[in-house]
């Protein structure tokens, strides 16, 4: 197991080289100007050589990708090129912990009840419950997660008034208020990934539920509850696990839509303000942030679904 | 008419004060041109009052009184407010949050580099002007300077300064303050300031006042200076250009800046507790960036917060049908300017055919879409009606006539002309250039819309930048055709000078006319109000011929609160005045 996760990190490595360099190529490919827009439209042409020659940006591209490696190992990625004197670190570090703080409420909506939504699907399979959850799981999420979120906010924040319509808890606000603030962004990211879990954990199951062992469990005379528990869920669960891993990069950096509509200060509007600056050193840390947590979310779902099935631990190099 | 305190009065006005007196005992202006000029050129409210009591009733009909609020300058009715009125009860304390347009990063919060609504609105909370903010929403007395007067032919201003406002050390504020930020601003070539002041145009010798001397003659000089200039709100006579607000604190202003974080544009405030104008009623202000104007709306409906810089009418429904809800109407001369490129392009031929694109214009249709009526139909010239100045007679009024087009197109030899229309994702632009396409088709002039990023707008299609060799083209290979925004200013001395003059700085027609330029010079030097509607109307009529841009309308400016919030006060170039501000 040691030696898995070691070579896994070994290749993360690998691979986040691969990403900087993919990320460097295609800012300074494609054709922008970027110390003309960060100049502005009426600043001087000597005015913008200046801040070209400033930023680095006329230096030869090796160089400039240089720099950018001994920045990523060394964890400092210098000053944002749009906000003049501040640090980037100082940009990312609130984005990234308050898209933290809405990924984990999310997770903490999302995962139980759509688990719990599969596992009675399964269960009553082919039944009214079944295609209703099934249905109505297919049509949340086919709405984008930032149309939900126009919606919640206007019915439940402006209409009813029962939970704030934008995300901008104050300074001192304690959890329970935190998530008061945050509630709605995170009901509109059930509503979408709700169909997506809940009918993986379906397939799961039904295949869990169908399998001798769980009709061997039943015979023992063993509960339901305990069936479910004990060898349904660590079965049905695999997928389960495997997916939400992989779509965690897309909680921490896409929800871009969600963002702006809920006035929330989370790591994809940095991304896209970067992008569109363009900021290069913001945009690259932050894609950078983003490919990480991918990675560590992959490689914590991979060991998860070890722990639940031994077989895969020997694939991982267990004895 | 009671000559013997007239003739009192009188004697105590210099050359240009005693044209605008002599003008309005005539009854050759109005009493509200008359206070509205008279408040630009630094006559007192108890002198005009004065003046005005002396001539009896007013040329229009209305009982003198003391000047208490001029005529708005903008396209709003004069019963919508452009202030809150102060409360029965003012309520001590608080916490104010204004939903704050998400700035240009690009600048920082640097007053001389500043260029959008957020940003204004930050830096105007700390940082003041030498010329205030009246009640009405005209120019005022009541910031830095106590009072200004020009000399005989206005080509050198004296600001007496306000001896009880200091720094964040207590050092009081100079001259040599306004003399070193009004350089600051010629070197970083300040659009306002271009061409009328250069660098040590401020003679600084008395402290206690600014005498500005002026490259030529100009009566609306202290608008300029005013918070209608954005970024000539007096700094420090040691504040280095490219110094932002956040990287060092400073202002003479009510409010002192506590925190502001980047990546949320959100600014917080506390009092300032040695502001002449004393202290706050709140206890805090909160100026909370938000990228999207859909979401402000939101919030503001949702009263996340109390006061909304700015919304638009399509989308703003919403709050304009909230009986709780107040609506500021600030004074707007915000409007878009469809240009053409005079020297190369599609319309560059003949101005007949530009011509006929204004006559294609539905005007009406555009106002009522796209505004819900709340704006004014333009004449394709950047002068508001209700300026003392505009020339009634001398254009009259466009309305859509496709007849009128394809015969200037025939008189062209033109049978039809096939452009791109260019315009940034901006409001109301695209559709308003949806609108012109539509409008144009009938009459040949095929136009396809680009609507680009604002970013690449601006820099490539709009103004790309001066030609090299030819100095008539400072925006070489701008767009054919196309529609840009212009922000509100209360006299059009920009819209003129910058955008239209012979190597003006967002002359994107790269329009260059020794007659236009001329006029524009008759103009600034104009002593009084009669010569400048001369030089005005001549350009309106000029701008008709030429047609370098059209102007289809003037638009309202919107921002607005909470009914419970007080003491606000709102300009249409973002600014939302707190000072006086309190929330129930």
């Amino acid at each position: 197991m040691l030696r898995y996760i070691a070579r896994r990190l070994a290749l993360s490595l690998i691979t986040l080289f691969l990403i900087l360099l993919i990320v460097f190529s295609l800012t300074r490919v494609f054709p922008s100007e970027p110390a003309r827009q960060l100049a502005g439209p009426f600043a001087s042409e000597e005015r913008v050589e200046q801040l070209t020659e400033n930023l680095g940006l006329d230096d030869p591209l090796p160089t400039q990708f240089g720099r950018l490696v001994r920045d990523v190992v060394t964890l400092d990625f210098g000053e944002s090129f749009s906000q003049p004197g501040v640090r980037v670190l100082d940009l990312i570090r609130p984005a990234l912990w308050n898209s933290a703080k809405l990924v984990i409420l999310s997770l903490l909506l999302v995962l139980p009840i759509s688990i719990f939504g599969g596992i009675m699907a399964a269960r009553k399979k082919d039944t009214l419950l079944d295609r209703s959850i099934v249905s109505f799981g297919l049509a949340s999420a086919s709405i984008p997660d930032f149309v939900s979120g126009v919606l919640l906010q206007f019915l439940i924040g402006v209409k009813l008034g029962w939970l704030p319509a934008v995300s901008n808890a104050p300074d001192d606000a304690g959890l329970l208020t935190g998530i008061k603030f945050i509630l709605l962004p995170a009901l509109a990211i059930l509503f979408v990934y709700f169909g997506y879990i809940a009918r993986i954990t379906r397939a799961g199951a039904i295949g869990a539920f169908e399998a001798d062992y769980t009709r061997t469990a039943y015979m023992k005379g063993m509960s339901s509850s305990k069936v479910i528990r004990k060898h349904v869920l660590r079965n049905a669960l695999q997928p389960t696990v495997a997916v939400t891993g992989t779509q965690m990069g897309y909680l921490f950096g896409g929800l871009i839509g969600l963002e702006v509509v809920f006035n929330y200060n989370g790591l994809g509007g940095l991304i896209f303000r970067a992008a569109t600056a363009p900021d290069f050193p913001l945009l690259q840390a932050a894609v950078l942030s983003v490919a990480i947590i991918f990675m560590l979310s992959t490689l914590a779902a991979d060991l998860i679904i070890a722990w639940m099935n031994p077989r895969a631990r020997l694939d991982l190099g267990d004895d | 008419m009671d000559w013997k305190r007239f003739d009192s009065l009188r004697s105590t006005a210099g050359p240009i004060e005693l044209d605008l007196v002599e003008a309005y005992a005539q009854n050759r202006i109005g009493r509200r041109d008359f206070v509205k000029r008279g408040t630009i050129i630094g006559l007192s409210a108890p002198f005009m009052g004065a003046i005005i009591a002396a001539c009896g009733s007013s040329s229009d009909g209305e009982a003198a009184a003391e000047p208490t609020a001029a005529a708005d300058s903008g396209g709003s009715t004069d019963a919508e407010p452009t202030s809150a009125p102060a409360a029965a009860e003012t309520t001590s304390g608080g916490n104010l949050i204004v939903g704050n347009q998400f700035g240009d990063a690009n600048s920082g919060l640097d007053p001389v580099a500043m260029l959008d609504l957020g940003t204004y609105n930050i830096i105007s909370q700390t940082f003041e002007y030498l010329v205030g903010l009246g009640a009405d929403g005209n120019i005022s007395d009541n910031a830095l300077a106590t009072g200004w007067s020009p000399n005989g032919d206005g080509s050198q201003w004296t600001f007496d300064l306000r001896d009880d406002a200091v720094w964040r050390d207590g050092s009081p504020l100079t001259s040599a303050d306004v003399a070193a930020t009004m350089d600051r601003m010629v070197e970083f070539g300040n659009s306002g300031l271009a061409g009328v002041i250069e660098a040590g145009s401020v003679d600084s010798s008395d402290p206690s006042k600014a005498v500005i001397s002026l490259v030529e003659p100009n009566g609306n000089f202290p608008v300029l200076v005013s918070i209608f200039n954005p970024q000539s709100c007096i700094t420090r006579a040691d504040y280095s250009s490219g110094t932002t607000l956040n990287e060092r604190d400073e202002g003479t202003g009510a409010w002192m800046l506590e925190s502001f974080d980047p990546s949320t544009f959100d600014a917080k405030f506390v009092p300032n507790p040695n502001w002449w104008g004393g202290s706050t009623i709140l206890d805090s202000l909160e100026l909370r960036g938000f990228a999207d104007i859909g979401t402000a709306v939101t919030a503001m409906s949702s009263r996340s917060i109390d006061v909304i810089q700015n919304f638009s009418v399509i989308g703003g429904e919403g709050l304009l049908d909230d009986a709780a809800f107040s609506v500021l109407t600030p004074p707007s001369s915000n409007h878009r300017q469809v240009w053409f490129n005079v020297q190369e392009g599609d319309f560059a031929t003949s101005n007949l055919v530009r011509q006929a694109l204004g006559w294609c214009l539905d005007r009406e249709q555009m106002v009522s879409t796209l505004f819900s009526g709340r704006a004014e139909i333009g004449n394709d010239h950047p002068i508001l009606s209700s300026l003392p100045f505009f020339d009634a007679d001398a254009t009259p009024q466009r309305t859509r006539d496709i007849d009128m087009a394809k015969s200037l197109m025939a008189e062209a030899g033109v049978d039809e002309v096939n452009a791109t229309f260019t315009c940034g994702d901006l409001g109301e632009v695209p559709d308003l250039a949806n609108i012109i396409r539509a409008n144009a088709a009938e009459a040949g002039i095929n136009l396809t819309v680009d609507v680009q990023s604002n970013s690449t707008f601006y820099g490539n299609s709009w103004c790309p930048g001066p030609s090299e060799t030819d100095p008539t083209q400072p925006c070489a290979g701008s767009g054919s055709v196309g529609a840009v925004d212009y922000g509100h200013r209360p006299i059009p001395d920009i819209f003129l000078s910058s955008a239209l003059s012979t190597g003006g700085v967002w002359n994107s027609s790269n329009y260059a006319s020794d007659t236009f330029d001329g006029l524009l010079s008759d103009y600034r030097t104009a002593p009084d109000v009669a010569s400048q509607k001369t030089a005005i109307g001549a350009i309106q009529k000029l701008m008709h011929e030429d047609q370098p841009a059209l102007y289809p309308y003037f638009f309202n400016f919107l921002a607005g609160h909470d009914e419970n919030v007080s003491g606000i006060q709102a300009t249409a170039l973002g600014h939302i005045v707190t000072s006086k501000a309190s929330k129930a």
